[in-house]
């Protein structure tokens, strides 16, 4: 394989599979990316054999057709350093990969790929459509609930839930679920899938330069795969085992909120300040057409912060982590939010947007 | 063939459990002895105890009318009836010692009341009783044990050498003489005198005797009384816990008991001293109405069960701790455990006492000083930066008494050596203190005394409550505990089967794993108290559940080995460590501060032998 290229377009087809080699492996093979140039373009196909991942780089000078295997790694480092605008790449018989850019010439071992996993062929059985600028703006309120662990559940992944022309994406940690949906295309029959984060991120750093596209999401038993253009992401699915979101969603509440959202996010980020090491906490009161913010660190110091607020129902107070709250208003974009509320040891439902969500369990027994 | 056994086999069956070799043979009689009134009591072994064990008194002897049943099964002169199980103050009762005794053995009971004119004896052999006859005998009582076990060879040969029956023969006597520093003690083997304990000495100097003056020098005492129940005694230092628990002693109403929860109340109480598996050292009497107690739980009569467990164990645990506190738990001179051997420097964890103004005219070393330090030393300047530098880690509220040791080295001029020992050369010695362990002890205390004044504890909710599957043993304490584990921040209610949903975690360890924190809760030490009654270890626990998360944060956030560190970070660091409750060992039972003694080096150097 010999190709001539431009090095922007080598470096983003690269990034979208470089992530995915897995660090230990007891296959190392996998911990390269298969490069296979054809007619005039290069596809570019990485997988942990949970994952995987295929990119195109289109408008490639292809000199000599074939394919090698490059450290993704190493690759991957070397390509974020490169500044020139044209890259060459040159495979060997002996698994050798010889970069030159500019001045300067870099040769990676790789390895046969001709022993390289196939790229998987899969068809799903219920095929959905979303706009990508859309369906990356759901994904980024949403992530940040995933539970980082495994648990009983299966909340370390994104919930994809669709039905009848509604597309919900769900994530949650038991301490708080962030609901994001949209009304798209699609068939009559519902689907519900839970992706991993990093499938999902993946797709993720494909969409960035691709907002206006469409993304086809086909759905089968056990495995999920994303389209774009010409990239494709395939993953295994996480079990079922997804908590019934609906119903922690409060339905009723006796006092409703309506507060500035900057406002809020400017005086949490505040308060928080002075909410102490050991246990993040800050207050909310709402009285009298506002809402009293407050926290205090022992030893250290007190915050106390009021807001302009409209408040319908009784008086209250209740108070939460602000890091969970702020991960929520930051990706919101609402002028004005709602915050409805009951007691602290009910969960508190925070409209953030038309179509965004977020629901937040209370520190009791302040 | 069904037959009935005659009653001579039976009693050799049945001392099976009451005599398995000289130890429990001693047990028993001098336990007899005592209740006998007995104010001096004399044991003498041949041979490890497998030719003779003789135990003689001067208690109030038998009548020739109960000599003759002394032998026979479940004659006991000490209960009458049923009833009077509830008041057993006495420490044999149960009438089964001597006739197991006898049914092994070849036994003679030489006897003497001290109003009669004369004594009698009666001899067993095997089981068979022979007459009472006058015999010659001072007041008291003398037993005599021939043959252990000559009728039933398979025993005998369980018989370990005489050296290791004649020691737990020695360590039996001391262990049952800390109970009644009112009796006189000998023990003889082989016409040799091994132990003797006067009468009338203090429970310190009994333990010296007993167990070495090296021990004894290394007890704090402890005493606290709360209604009818009053704890007296001696609790080791942590540096002198070992791997075994036969020095971990609790008496309960004179009787040596293994009660596992009251225990385990002592050894919680030493907790935050300890490294690793090891059991501390103590000698704790506890005194209480006979009713409030059970002793007849078991054949050796180890176990007792107390009616109000949980005011037991925290009886216990609230004297242990106040004594450990009381002493700073620091260890005095002499009992280093670091670095000992042959000729070179003991070196001791812990700082001798210094006056409060042992540096006033201490010289200072200067940080542009050009003396040439060792490789590997840093020379730090000890300019005076004022009062205010460590104002910010001041806490307010009722100060305990700081410790004069390490706030005297506040503010002194020291090298950090190593990037993480900072070493003072004070009057008394060489004083190294370990910055990370320390600043670890530190942070740590800091982070507890938070949470306890916090009061009520706040709780994360969780919106899905976290399913996790127990044992049933498990599932039932936890719901039966559910108020006291909610006060410490742990919601947890019934989700059918064997399975618990946690509805609630501390909100201190919001980012914990929920099911991580129930398990931690449940693997704690003790195994889960019975079914179905308070349990005085719930609470203590969930908090232990809670605290242990607080090592590992304050290890995260203290100082580590190699950052440096400058005077005005040292003096804060000192000044704090003096106000915590126990300076001188890190939350995980590791020492912060070694002190070389001036003795110490002048033996290393050689300049004294």
């Amino acid at each position: 394989m010999k190709i001539l290229c431009d090095r922007q377009q080598l470096q983003d087809a690269f990034s979208v599979v470089g992530g995915i080699p897995p660090v230990k492996t007891p296959n190392p093979i996998v911990q390269n990316v298969l490069l296979r140039a054809e007619g005039d373009q290069v596809v570019f196909f990485a997988t942990d054999y949970e994952l995987s991942a295929r990119s195109v780089m289109a408008s490639v000078q292809v000199l000599e057709p074939g394919a090698v295997l490059l450290p993704a790694r190493e690759t991957g480092q070397l390509l974020r350093e490169l500044s020139e605008p044209t890259v060459s790449l040159a495979g060997s018989d002996d698994h050798r990969t010889t970069i030159e850019c500019g001045s300067g010439s870099y040769q990676l071992v790789g390895d046969d790929p001709a022993e390289f996993p196939a790229e998987p062929q899969f068809d799903g059985t219920v095929e959905l459509q979303v706009t990508s600028g859309a369906f990356l703006e759901m994904f980024r309120r949403t992530s940040f609930a995933v539970a980082r662990e495994e648990t009983r559940y299966a909340i370390n992944g994104l919930l994809l839930d669709y039905d009848s022309g509604n597309l919900r994406l769900v994530g949650t940690d038991g301490r708080r679920l962030a609901l994001c949906h949209q009304e798209i295309e699609g068939p009559d029959e519902p689907a519900r899938a839970v992706v991993p984060l990093r499938a999902l991120q993946a797709l993720g750093r494909a969409i960035d330069g691709e907002q206006d596209a469409v993304l086809r999401v086909q759905l089968g038993d056990n495995r999920i795969a994303f389209q774009l253009g010409t990239t494709t992401v395939i993953s295994q699915l996480l079990d079922n085992r997804f908590p019934a979101y609906e119903q922690v969603i409060p339905k009723v509440a006796e006092t409703s909120i309506e507060v500035d959202r900057l406002q809020l996010e400017r005086g949490v980020r505040r308060v928080a300040v002075l909410s102490s090491g050991d246990v993040r906490m800050v207050r909310f009161e709402f009285r009298d057409a506002a809402l009293l913010l407050s926290a205090e660190s022992s030893g250290v110091g007190r915050a106390k912060h009021t807001i302009d607020a409209t408040i319908e129902g009784p008086s209250s107070a209740i108070s939460f982590n602000p890091d969970y709250l702020l991960d929520a208003l930051k990706v919101s974009d609402r002028e004005i939010i709602r915050i409805d509320m009951t007691d602290d040891s009910t969960p508190a439902r925070f409209a953030l947007g038309e179509t965004y969500t977020y629901v937040l369990m209370p520190i009791s027994g302040s | 063939m069904i037959r009935v056994l005659p009653p001579e086999v039976v009693n050799q069956i049945a001392a099976g459990e009451v005599v398995e070799r000289p130890f429990s043979v001693v047990k028993e009689l001098v336990e007899n002895s005592l209740d006998a009134g007995a104010t001096r009591i004399d044991v003498a072994l041949d041979d490890g105890g497998r030719e003779a064990i003789v135990v003689v008194d001067d208690g109030a002897g038998f009548t020739p009318a109960d000599l003759g049943l002394a032998f026979v099964s479940h004659a006991t002169s000490k209960l009458a009836q049923l009833a009077d199980l509830d008041h057993v103050a006495s420490l044999g009762f149960r009438g089964e010692a001597l006739a197991s005794i006898g049914s092994v053995s070849r036994a003679t009971i030489r006897s003497r009341r001290h109003d009669a004119g004369g004594g009698h004896e009666v001899h067993c052999d095997g089981g068979r009783t022979g007459d009472v006859r006058p015999a010659a005998s001072p007041p008291g009582t003398r037993v005599e044990v021939r043959d252990l076990f000559h009728n039933t060879p398979a025993r005998r040969r369980f018989l370990k050498t005489a050296r290791a029956e004649r020691a737990r023969v020695q360590e039996l006597l001391a262990r049952l003489a800390l109970a009644r520093l009112d009796v006189d003690f000998t023990l003889r083997a082989d016409g040799r005198e091994l132990l003797r304990l006067p009468a009338g000495e203090t429970l310190r100097e009994r333990v010296g005797r007993a167990f070495g003056n090296a021990l004894a020098e290394q007890l704090v005492d402890v005493e606290l009384g709360q209604g009818s129940l009053r704890v007296e005694g001696l609790a080791g230092r942590p540096e002198l816990a070992r791997r075994d628990a036969t020095l971990a002693l609790l008496y309960v109403n004179g009787r040596l008991a293994r009660d596992r929860s009251a225990l385990q109340a002592v050894r919680q109480a030493y907790r935050e001293h300890l490294m690793g598996a090891v059991q501390p050292v103590h000698f704790l009497l506890l005194a209480m109405p006979p009713d409030e107690v059970d002793v007849n739980v078991h054949p050796q009569k180890a176990e007792v069960r107390f009616l109000d467990g949980r005011r037991v164990s925290g009886l216990l645990f609230e004297a242990t701790r106040a004594a450990l506190r009381g002493s700073g738990a620091a260890p005095r001179a002499g009992a280093g455990a670091v670095g000992v051997g042959g000729d070179k420097p003991r070196a001791i964890v812990g700082l001798p006492p210094l006056p409060p103004d042992l540096f006033g005219r201490a010289e200072r070393t200067s940080g542009g000083g050009s003396s040439p330090l060792p490789s590997g030393l840093r020379a730090v300047g000890a300019a005076d930066r004022g009062p205010h530098t460590a104002a910010g880690v001041r806490e307010a509220g009722a100060e305990p008494a700081p410790d004069a040791l390490l706030g005297g080295l506040a503010g002194q001029p020291f090298v950090q050596a190593l990037g993480c020992y900072l070493v003072f050369a004070t009057p008394a010695g060489l004083v190294v203190v370990d910055q990370h362990a320390l600043h670890e002890r530190v942070t740590f205390e800091r982070l507890r005394r938070r949470h306890d004044e916090r009061g009520a504890t706040l709780v994360q909710r969780l919106l899905t409550p976290e399913i996790v599957e127990v044992g049933a043993a498990d599932k039932a304490w936890l719901l039966d505990q559910g108020e006291v584990l909610a006060a410490e921040g742990f919601v947890v209610e019934d989700f059918g089967g064997a399975a618990v949903a946690i509805q609630g975690i501390p909100a201190v360890l919001t980012r914990a794993r929920p099911a991580a924190l129930l398990r931690a809760l449940l693997d704690g030490d003790a195994a889960c108290g019975p079914v179905g009654e308070p349990d005085a270890d719930a609470r203590p626990r969930a908090r232990e559940a809670v605290v242990e998360r607080f090592h590992s944060m304050a290890c995260r956030s203290s100082v580590m080995a190699g950052d440096r560190l400058d005077d005005a970070e040292v003096r804060a660091l000192l000044r704090e460590a003096a106000r915590c409750e126990h300076a001188h060992n890190c939350p995980h039972g590791r020492p912060t501060v070694l002190t070389f003694t001036g003795a110490e080096l002048e033996r290393f150097f050689k300049r004294r032998v």
